[in-house]
C-alpha cells in the first residue's frame, strides 16, 4: 500500500520554515509561501518568486489555513448504514478501515469493469486543478468515456473555453493588460475576481488602470470588475450577443474600419462562400479558394499571397456566385443596427455607436510597436468576455458575437490585445520542453498547440450516435454535459439507444447537489448509481447520496508535480515569465487521511489494472524514456510526480530539487508572447464548419425524436434568446443570474469562518440584489425577506440588497450559498441557492454547445410574515 | 520601446481597394501581417524518435493495447513480425487481422487519421502520423496504444 507516512514528516526540533507550494481555493492555482512553525502552518503568502500569482494572495487563499484546522474536516473512511438515499436521508455513517473501504471499492470495480467499463462515471471538482491528471488517468486505465467535472465545469466551460480555443489556440482570453488602451468586458471579471491567473491579472489589471486604460464593462451588475472600470454599461441579462455585433455592424458598415492586411492573412475572411453558406473549394484539392486579385480568377488560398485576396466583391466560381466570407459578414452584419440592439440589450443606440467608435478608434489599425528589439503589430484594445456572458443558451453566438470585434481590427495575440493565455511555448531553454504551438489544421484553421485533454476546439469531431452518457460525442461542439444530471437523461437514453446506464460513481471533492441546477434533479440522477465513492475534505449535501466516503489530504498535505496545467490554463498571458510550480505537503495528514493519488494507485493495484494506469499516465503527462512509467510496476504517486518534473527540466530537476525551489521559471520572449504574426495559421470570422454539424446531429437525433433547431448553426452569429427572453408569465418581470462571489469559490469555501465573516461584512454575499428604484415601485425595502419563483415553480428565498448597482430587469444572487448540511456548520443558513431554480433538460440546453441556461425569469413576492 | 501610430486617414478599409496593401505604408517600420508570417522563425522540435534500423531482418513487433482497448479487444498483447519500413498503419492493419477485432475502428476517424484522443507510442515516442515506417535499431518494436478521454471541462 502507498501511504504518506507521517513517520517521515517529524518536523525537525526548531521547525520555522516557509515552504513553497500551491494554493488550492481556487482553480487560480496561485503560488504560495506557508509558514510552519513547530509543525503547524500559522501564515500562508503569495509567492514573489512565482509568476503565478506574483507573490499576491487574494482572501481565499490566505484562509486556507482555516479550511485546514477546520475542526469539521472528514479524518476516517466511513460507510452509510442506512440504503435509503435521499435530500433528507441520514446516511448513517460508520467507521471503517481503508483496508474495508478499498477491499469493497476495489471488488465493484472489478465486477463493473468486466461487465462494461462504461457503467464507471469518474466525477471531479475543478477547483483542484491538479485532481485532472491523477482523476483522468484512472478512468482512461478503467477504460470508461464517462468523465464529468460538475457544475464547475458546466457553467463557464462550452462556450467561452472552445470559443477561446478556436479562435486564440487557449482555454480563455483576457486584454494585454501592459500595453491595452481599451478593454471592454462582456459578463467577464479577469483581473478583478477569481479565477484563471486571478492574482496576478490583479495586480496586471489594477496597474493598467493606474496606467490609464479606459476599461468598460458590460455586465448586468455594477460589481468586482464593474466597480472599478471607467464605465459600467448595464445590460438586460444574457443580450451580450446583440450589443456586440450592433458594435461589429457600427465599426464595418458605419464607420467603415477593419484590418484589411490581417483578415486576409489571419482569418478566412478571404474564402469564397457558395449560396449554400459552405466554401467554394477547389475541385482537384478541395481546398477553399479565394479571390486572386492578381490573376483575376480563384484559387486555393494556400497558393495566393494574402494581400492579394479579395475579402469584398462578388464572383462567378464554375458558374456558381459567390462572395468572400467578409463581404457575407458585412452583409450580414447591417441587421443589427444599434436601435435593434437596445430593443434587445436595452443599451442606447447612442452608447452602442460610441462605445463602437471608441473601440474601433483605439485600435490603431495599422500601427506597429518595438517591443524588445522586435517589430510587432500594435493593437491597443481588447473585446473580452467569459462566466456572465457566455451562461446562457445562445451561448456560442454570444461569445463569437464579442470575439468578432477583436478580429475585425486585428486585436487578436497581438501587442496590446486581446490574448489567449499563453498558446505558443518554445519551451524550457535547455530542455525545450513543455513546447507547443498552434498549427494550421483543415481549410487552414488553427488548431490549438496544447489543450485540456482531447476534445479539440477545431477541428470539431464527427457527431456520432452517443456512445458517452453525456452526449458529447453527438454535440461535439460541447464539451461539459449537463445529461449526466438532467431531469430527463433516461428518456434522452432510450431514445438515443444508448444500451447502458451509469451504475458507479467517484468524485473527487464536487458538490454536485449545490453545484449544477435545482437539487431535485440532481438527487434524482445521484440515486440511480449502486455505488458511490467520494474522496471529501467534509461532509457536503452531496455526501446524502454516497455510499462510501475517504477523508482526502488538504492542499497543505498534498504533493502535485503540475499544480497548474501548463501553460494555456493560469500562468499569466503577457509579458513575464514561464513558470513551472508544483505543490508540496507541508504538514502532515491527520487522522487516516490519505491524498486521492495515491489511493486511486493502490485501487488500480487491487483493481488489477495498474499497467494500464501507469500507460495512461504515460500518455497524460507526456513521459518519454528513460521517464516513462513500466509495465505493472507499483510506482508511488511521488515517483510518478518526480518522473514527470524530470522529463521536462532534465535529470537535475526531479522532485527534491522542487521541494527546494517550489518552482522553475524562465522569461518569455515577444514571440512567444505576441506569436500571432509569426505562426501561420488562420481563425474563422465565418463558421462554415457549424453548418455541416448540424445537419449531421440533427440527421441523428431527429429520427429519435429530437428537434434540433439548425439556427444555432448558422455560419455567422445572431442573438438568440434564452428561454427567459421568451417568458412572459404576468408577475415575472426579473431575470435572475448568479456570479462568482470575489470572496467565495462557487460553494466550497462557504465553510470558511475568515471567509463567512468577510462575506456577512458584504452587503451582497449572502443577499438578492435588486435595482432600487425597481424595488421602489413594488414596495421592496432593504433588506427585506422576498420568495424567488422561477416560472415553473421552483422558489428560493432571501433577504434583499438594494442597489443602483444593477440592471433594472436583474436579480443578482452570488455564487452558490444556502447549504443545508450539518457537516458544514458555519455554511450551513447562509445566503441563497440560486441553482436550485434551474431547470437542468433538454429544453433548457444550448442545441449546438448544450451549455445549460443559467438565467431564469423569476417573480419575487414578500415572504416577511404579516403581523 | 517605440509605436509608429497610423494616420487617421490609415484608420480603417472602407472599401476593398483601399484594404489592398495600405498596411505596409501604414506601419512605416514595414511590418505587415502576411510578411511576418515566417515559418521558420517558429520552427518545431521535431518529437525524439527512435532510429532507423538499418538491418534487412523483419522487425519483432510488440503491440499493447491499454485501458477501454483492452477490454475491447480478445487480447491486449500480440508479438508478430513485420518487414523494416512497413508503415505504422500497415502494421495496426496486419494486427487488428490477427486480433479479429476491430481495432482500427478505434484508432481511426472517419477521415483515416489518428484519433486525437488515441495516443501511439513506438519505442516510449509518440507517433502523430500513421504513415510514418515503423524502425528499430534493436530490432524490436514496443508499441503502446491507449484511448485517452476526449472531453474536459474547468
Amino acid at each position: 500500500m502507498n501511504v504518506f507516512n507521517p513517520q517521515s514528516f517529524q518536523a525537525p526540533a526548531t521547525d520555522d520554515a516557509w515552504l513553497p507550494s500551491s494554493c488550492a481555493l481556487c482553480y487560480g492555482t496561485c503560488s504560495i509561501l506557508a509558514h510552519r512553525v513547530n509543525g503547524a502552518v500559522v501564515k500562508i503568502e503569495g509567492n514573489p518568486e512565482s509568476a503565478v500569482g506574483k507573490g499576491r494572495l487574494c482572501g481565499k487563499g490566505v484562509s486556507g489555513i482555516m479550511t485546514h484546522y477546520d475542526p469539521h474536516r472528514l479524518r476516517y473512511p466511513m460507510r452509510r448504514t442506512n440504503p435509503r438515499k435521499g435530500l433528507n436521508e441520514d446516511p448513517g455513517w460508520k467507521r471503517i478501515s481503508w483496508e474495508e473501504a478499498l477491499g469493497e471499492i476495489a471488488e465493484v470495480l472489478r465486477k463493473v469493469r468486466k461487465d462494461d467499463p462504461r457503467k464507471l462515471v469518474v466525477q471531479r471538482t475543478t477547483t483542484v486543478t491538479a485532481s485532472r491528471v491523477p482523476l483522468h488517468a484512472f478512468a482512461t486505465a478503467f477504460g470508461t468515456p464517462n468523465f464529468s467535472v460538475s457544475g464547475g465545469g458546466q457553467h463557464c466551460g462550452n462556450g467561452a473555453h472552445l470559443i477561446s480555443g478556436i479562435m486564440h489556440a487557449s482555454w480563455s482570453v483576457v486584454p494585454d493588460f501592459e500595453h491595452c488602451n481599451y478593454a471592454i468586458f462582456f459578463g467577464a471579471s479577469k483581473g478583478h475576481s477569481a479565477g484563471h491567473a486571478s492574482c496576478s491579472n490583479m495586480g496586471k489589471a489594477a496597474d493598467a488602470r493606474a496606467r490609464g486604460m479606459k476599461m468598460v464593462v458590460v455586465d448586468p451588475l455594477c460589481n468586482f470588475a464593474a466597480a472599478k472600470a471607467t464605465e459600467w454599461v448595464p445590460l438586460r441579462v444574457g443580450t451580450d450577443a446583440a450589443l456586440a455585433l450592433a458594435m461589429c455592424n457600427v465599426i464595418v458598415n458605419e464607420l467603415g474600419i477593419y484590418d484589411g492586411p490581417y483578415l486576409q492573412a489571419k482569418t478566412n475572411a478571404p474564402y469564397l462562400i457558395g449560396p449554400d453558406k459552405l466554401y467554394v473549394r477547389d475541385p482537384g484539392s478541395n481546398k477553399p479558394l479565394v479571390w486572386d486579385n492578381r490573376s483575376s480568377s480563384a484559387r486555393p488560398f494556400d497558393e495566393v499571397l494574402a494581400a492579394d485576396m479579395a475579402i469584398e466583391g462578388d464572383f462567378q466560381v464554375g458558374g456558381k456566385p459567390c462572395r468572400p466570407a467578409f463581404r457575407r459578414l458585412r452583409e450580414h452584419l447591417r441587421q443589427f443596427t444599434p436601435q435593434w440592439a437596445e430593443g434587445i440589450s436595452d443599451v442606447r443606440a447612442a452608447v452602442v455607436r460610441r462605445l463602437a467608435k471608441e473601440f474601433a478608434t483605439e485600435a490603431r489599425i495599422g500601427s506597429t510597436i518595438v517591443v524588445e528589439g522586435v517589430a510587432l503589430p500594435y493593437r491597443p484594445v481588447a473585446a473580452i468576455a467569459f462566466r456572465g456572458s457566455q451562461g446562457h443558451r445562445n451561448s456560442v453566438y454570444n461569445f463569437y458575437a464579442v470575439d468578432l470585434l477583436n478580429q475585425l481590427v486585428g486585436a487578436a495575440d497581438v501587442v496590446g490585445g486581446c490574448l489567449g493565455f499563453n498558446p505558443a511555448s518554445h519551451g524550457h531553454p535547455e530542455t525545450g520542453k513543455v513546447r507547443y504551438i498552434p498549427t494550421a489544421g483543415p481549410d487552414g484553421l488553427m488548431v490549438v498547440g496544447s489543450w485540456m485533454g482531447y476534445h479539440y476546439p477545431y477541428p470539431p469531431a464527427e457527431p456520432r450516435a452517443p456512445r458517452n452518457l453525456g452526449l458529447q460525442d453527438l454535440f461535439v461542439i460541447g464539451m461539459t454535459s449537463p445529461f449526466l444530471d438532467s431531469s430527463d437523461s433516461e428518456a434522452i437514453w432510450d431514445k438515443l439507444g444508448i444500451d447502458y446506464r451509469p451504475e458507479v460513481m467517484i468524485n473527487f471533492g464536487a458538490n454536485l447537489v449545490m453545484s449544477i441546477a435545482n437539487k431535485d434533479a440532481v438527487a434524482a440522477s445521484l440515486s440511480r448509481y449502486k455505488l458511490i465513492v467520494s474522496f471529501d475534505l467534509f461532509l457536503t449535501e452531496t455526501s446524502s447520496f454516497v455510499d462510501i466516503i475517504l477523508p482526502d489530504c488538504g492542499y497543505l498535505q498534498s504533493l502535485d508535480s503540475r499544480s497548474n496545467f501548463p501553460f494555456i490554463f493560469s500562468l499569466p498571458a503577457g509579458q513575464g515569465e514561464w513558470c513551472w510550480p508544483i505543490r508540496q505537503p507541508v504538514l502532515p495528514p491527520d487522522g487516516e487521511q490519505r491524498q486521492f493519488a495515491e489511493v486511486l494507485l493502490e485501487l488500480a493495484d487491487r483493481v488489477g489494472i495498474r499497467a494500464d494506469l501507469n500507460a495512461a499516465y504515460n500518455a497524460w503527462l507526456d513521459l518519454q524514456p528513460p521517464y516513462r512509467l513500466a509495465g505493472n510496476t507499483p510506482y508511488s504517486y511521488e515517483d510518478i510526480c518526480d518522473r514527470e518534473l524530470k522529463n521536462h527540466f532534465g535529470p537535475q530537476n526531479g522532485l527534491d530539487w522542487f521541494k527546494q525551489h517550489g518552482l522553475v521559471k524562465w522569461k518569455k520572449t515577444p514571440q512567444e508572447v505576441y506569436w500571432r504574426p509569426f505562426v501561420d495559421v488562420r481563425v474563422p470570422v465565418y463558421w462554415e464548419f457549424l453548418k455541416p454539424i448540424g445537419e449531421k446531429i440533427a440527421a441523428i437525433a431527429e429520427p429519435r425524436g429530437f428537434t434540433v433547431p439548425q439556427e444555432y448553426y448558422e455560419p455567422l452569429p445572431s442573438f438568440l434568446p434564452c428561454r427567459s427572453h421568451c417568458c412572459d408569465k404576468a408577475g415575472f418581470d426579473f431575470y435572475g443570474f448568479y456570479y462568482r462571489d470575489i470572496i467565495h469559490t462557487n460553494s466550497f469555501t462557504m465553510e470558511n469562518p475568515w471567509l463567512d465573516e468577510a462575506a456577512r461584512l458584504d452587503p451582497f454575499s449572502y443577499t438578492i440584489a435588486m435595482n432600487r428604484s425597481e424595488a421602489s415601485k413594488r414596495g421592496f425595502t432593504d433588506g427585506q425577506l422576498v420568495a424567488v419563483e422561477s416560472e415553473t415553480g421552483r422558489k428560493v428565498a432571501g433577504r434583499l440588497k438594494l442597489t443602483e448597482g444593477i440592471h433594472p430587469e436583474g436579480l443578482g444572487f452570488a455564487a452558490m450559498c444556502g447549504h443545508w448540511t450539518d457537516g458544514q456548520p458555519i455554511a450551513k443558513g447562509k445566503g441563497v441557492f440560486y441553482n436550485d431554480l434551474l431547470e437542468i433538460d433538454w429544453e433548457h440546453a444550448s442545441p449546438v454547445n448544450i451549455n445549460l441556461d443559467l438565467c431564469v425569469k423569476v417573480r419575487v413576492t414578500s415572504a416577511e410574515r404579516v403581523s | 520601446m517605440r509605436t509608429s501610430e497610423a494616420s487617421p486617414s490609415d484608420l480603417g478599409h472602407a472599401d476593398l481597394g483601399h484594404a489592398q496593401g495600405s498596411f505596409a505604408a501604414a506601419s512605416g517600420a514595414g511590418v505587415r501581417w502576411d510578411a511576418v508570417v515566417a515559418p521558420q522563425s517558429i520552427d518545431r522540435v521535431p518529437a525524439p524518435r527512435p532510429p532507423i534500423h538499418n538491418s534487412a531482418q523483419p522487425i519483432q513487433v510488440h503491440l499493447q493495447l491499454f485501458g477501454a482497448l483492452a477490454t475491447c479487444c480478445p487480447q491486449r498483447s500480440l508479438c508478430f513480425e513485420q518487414p523494416t519500413g512497413t508503415a505504422i498503419i500497415d502494421m495496426l492493419l496486419a494486427a487488428q487481422e490477427r486480433l479479429r477485432a476491430p481495432l482500427l475502428v478505434h484508432v481511426l476517424d472517419a477521415s483515416g487519421a489518428k484519433r486525437r484522443h488515441c495516443r501511439l507510442f513506438v519505442g516510449g515516442y509518440a507517433v502523430e502520423d500513421l504513415r510514418t515506417p515503423l524502425d528499430a535499431t534493436t530490432g524490436r518494436a514496443e508499441i503502446d496504444i491507449i484511448l485517452l478521454i476526449a472531453p474536459e471541462g474547468g
